[in-house]
């Protein structure tokens, strides 16, 4: 008898996400497909509102990422009020950039430790009841407090760049309306340990140490887990240098060759498509010159270490120099390795606080600039999960009359269903058991890609996972709430 | 107390909501804080404190507000980034060895669409809980 497997939702993933598996009367997969419910109405909900509020009604899209919206709003309004790239006071561009590593710090600290390590270190195998940071902690407490202190410092960056946790207003149209006063930097740059940005450079670089010793002892599994050629997109530096706040848009294919060389993103429409499919609200991008079939592409991480030449700063050039050899020198087109590339984001990260804390650029005292106007503009940010698309008309009455949002997880939308896929056709094809490790590889698939869907409202009791075996007559055979 | 919620979705935003009130009291010996989400760093500020409130929107609730203790649970459901009140807990317990006495308030939402504003029962739920919390407070405090 034909069966369907339904995982719904997936855990430890933003929003609400459903896998489906088909399988055939022979137990082999048929189809595989990640629905995601995304919300698109957000779009709809900002029109006629004033283009200034843009840069804080965008936070309300995500609890998870709100400062890579808030900044790239900011970015497309830069444009709006004819401040475009390359045109903000030092230290407007440096608060940014600040608070912009900083969530990348928190981001991917709060990723690797609390999401990704249990299914490493606790293995896929392990009770779920355990395969979490509270197993994290009895397995290694001085783990999982770094953890809590390297997502804590990133927060506390946060927080002074953008002024408040929730709904921040650091970035407005033109500049920054905050700069850093010197009580700040030196708590960043001289905290008591082990709060200072010295000790998260240290534990950064530890965690792809952790890393590194995981994958020399499993890299079969590391290696071959979901592993897939595909392209590669993000921004670089003018010079190929990764950035994650500004850059040119670079995509790769699966040998690295440019598919798109650096490009100005103002003009992302020329070059981006999205493909509605009918059993997905989430939209599925893809590089035109390439069309529907073959112009899907990942970001990230994983894309980002492979589109850029060199890291600009020391520690993390060094292991990405490590990195690179390991696939002498070609595209890295293996799931898992995300984590290394993510990890190594981490410690750039770290290293790029520790720069700009020591520029006195941060203390300056001008901060907004205005020009000629604009009636549209496009604002990208490389945000953790990878580059975030922001595009919004403005008609004379200053109301926002357009916007569009290509969010790093739809961009993700096709490599996550690909991952699914894999590990369908992998694991769970003409087995005859379903079993918690089986389900929660599906799981370690999709969280490589560290999806965030646009946080649905979390009020109590919500979120079980709920797996159902339903036959091709829709009869549910077995039903399973984790 | 700690308020969580997203202020982006109407009745989401009860929690935060909460907190910026209480706040506005400036209560001796009462701290406040407000977030989207609950997360692991929480676990800190909660091992500092000798009582704790976690205040969240809910649904499903047949009354304005509940008030019901909450308590560690290691085995914590793994759902998403974010962490329930149980877990914040049990980090708390397991990586700093504080177990402060701890409640949910949870407060009933009646909608979740975008917007901004709590709706007219959200702001009649949100003040009766907030009335209870006073009391509630007085009785705790040093």
């Amino acid at each position: 008898m034909a069966r369907k497997i339904t995982i719904e939702p997936v855990t430890r993933v933003e929003g609400h996400g459903k896998v489906t598996i088909h399988l055939d009367d022979a137990g082999k997969v048929q189809q595989s497909r990640f629905h995601i419910v995304e919300f698109r109405g957000f779009e709809r909900f900002i029109q006629g509102r004033p283009y200034w509020e843009a840069p804080v009604l965008v936070q309300r899209l995500c609890g998870i990422c709100p400062v890579s919206h808030h900044l790239a709003a900011a970015k497309a309004m830069d444009v709006v009020v004819g401040v475009g790239p390359g045109k903000l006071t030092a230290t407007a561009e440096k608060m940014r950039r600040l608070m912009h590593y900083g969530q990348m710090l928190q981001s991917h600290a709060l990723h690797f430790f609390h999401l990704a390590s249990p299914d490493f270190l606790l293995g896929m195998d392990a009770d779920p009841a355990v395969r979490n940071v509270i197993g994290i902690i009895a397995l290694d407490k001085e783990l999982a407090t770094r953890a809590v202190l390297l997502r804590k410092f990133g927060q506390e960056i946060i927080l002074a760049t953008a002024g408040k946790k929730i709904h921040g207003t650091g970035a407005v149209p033109g500049g920054m309306n905050k700069n850093l006063s010197p009580e700040e930097r030196d708590r960043f740059l001289k905290g008591a340990a082990p709060l200072n940005i010295d000790q998260m450079i240290a534990w950064a670089g530890a965690a792809i140490e952790l890393f590194r010793g995981y994958h020399a002892k499993n890299k079969d599994l590391v290696d071959g887990f979901a592993a897939f050629p595909s392209n590669h997109l993000s921004l670089v530096r003018k010079d190929g240098a990764l950035d994650f706040y500004h850059g040119v848009l670079r995509a790769v294919d699966a040998e690295g060759r440019k598919i798109l060389n650096d490009v100005d993103y103002q003009d992302y429409l020329e070059y981006i498509g999205e493909e509605v499919r009918s059993w997905s609200y989430m939209k599925f991008p893809y590089i035109k010159s390439l069309g529907k079939s073959a112009g899907w592409y990942r970001v990230g991480p994983l894309a980002r270490l492979n589109t850029c030449d060199h890291i600009p700063s020391p520690l993390a050039q060094k292991e990405f120099e490590a990195y690179k050899s390991y696939t002498d020198g070609k595209p890295n087109n293996m799931s898992l390795h995300t984590h290394w590339a993510r990890l190594i984001e981490l410690l750039h990260s770290a290293e790029v606080i520790k720069e700009l804390l020591l520029d006195k650029d941060l203390q300056g005292t001008k901060l907004v600039k205005t020009g000629p106007r604009a009636p549209e503009g496009v604002g990208l940010v490389e945000a953790p999960r990878g580059t975030l698309f922001h595009h919004f008309r403005v008609n004379g009455d200053d109301q926002i009359t357009m916007a569009n949002l290509i969010v790093s997880t739809t961009n993700n939308n096709e490599p996550m269903n690909r991952a699914v896929h894999w590990v369908a056709v992998n694991t769970l094809s003409e087995k005859p058991e379903i079993t918690e490790g089986m389900l929660n590889r599906v799981e370690v698939a999709i969280r490589a890609y560290d999806p965030c869907l646009s946080c649905a409202t979390h009020a109590v009791g919500r979120m079980p996972l709920d797996v159902s075996l339903v036959d091709a007559r829709g009869r549910v055979l077995q039903r399973e709430v984790r | 107390m700690i308020g969580f919620g997203n202020p982006g979705r109407r009745d989401d935003g009860l929690g935060p909501a909460a907190a910026e009130r209480l706040r506005s009291r400036r209560l001796r010996g009462v701290s406040t804080d407000a977030d989207y989400q609950l997360n692991i760093e929480d676990a800190l500020a909660v091992s500092r404190h000798d009582v704790v409130v976690f205040v969240d929107a809910a649904r499903n609730l047949r009354k304005p507000y509940a008030f019901t203790p909450v308590r560690a649970a290691a085995a914590l459901p793994p759902m998403s980034h974010t962490l329930g009140p149980e877990a914040v807990l049990a980090v708390a317990a397991e990586l700093y060895g504080r177990t402060p006495e701890a409640w949910l308030l949870a407060i009933r939402g009646h909608r979740w669409t975008l917007g901004e504003g709590l709706s007219d029962k959200a702001e009649k739920n949100l003040a009766l809980a907030l009335g209870f919390l006073g009391t509630f407070l007085k009785e705790v405090r040093p």
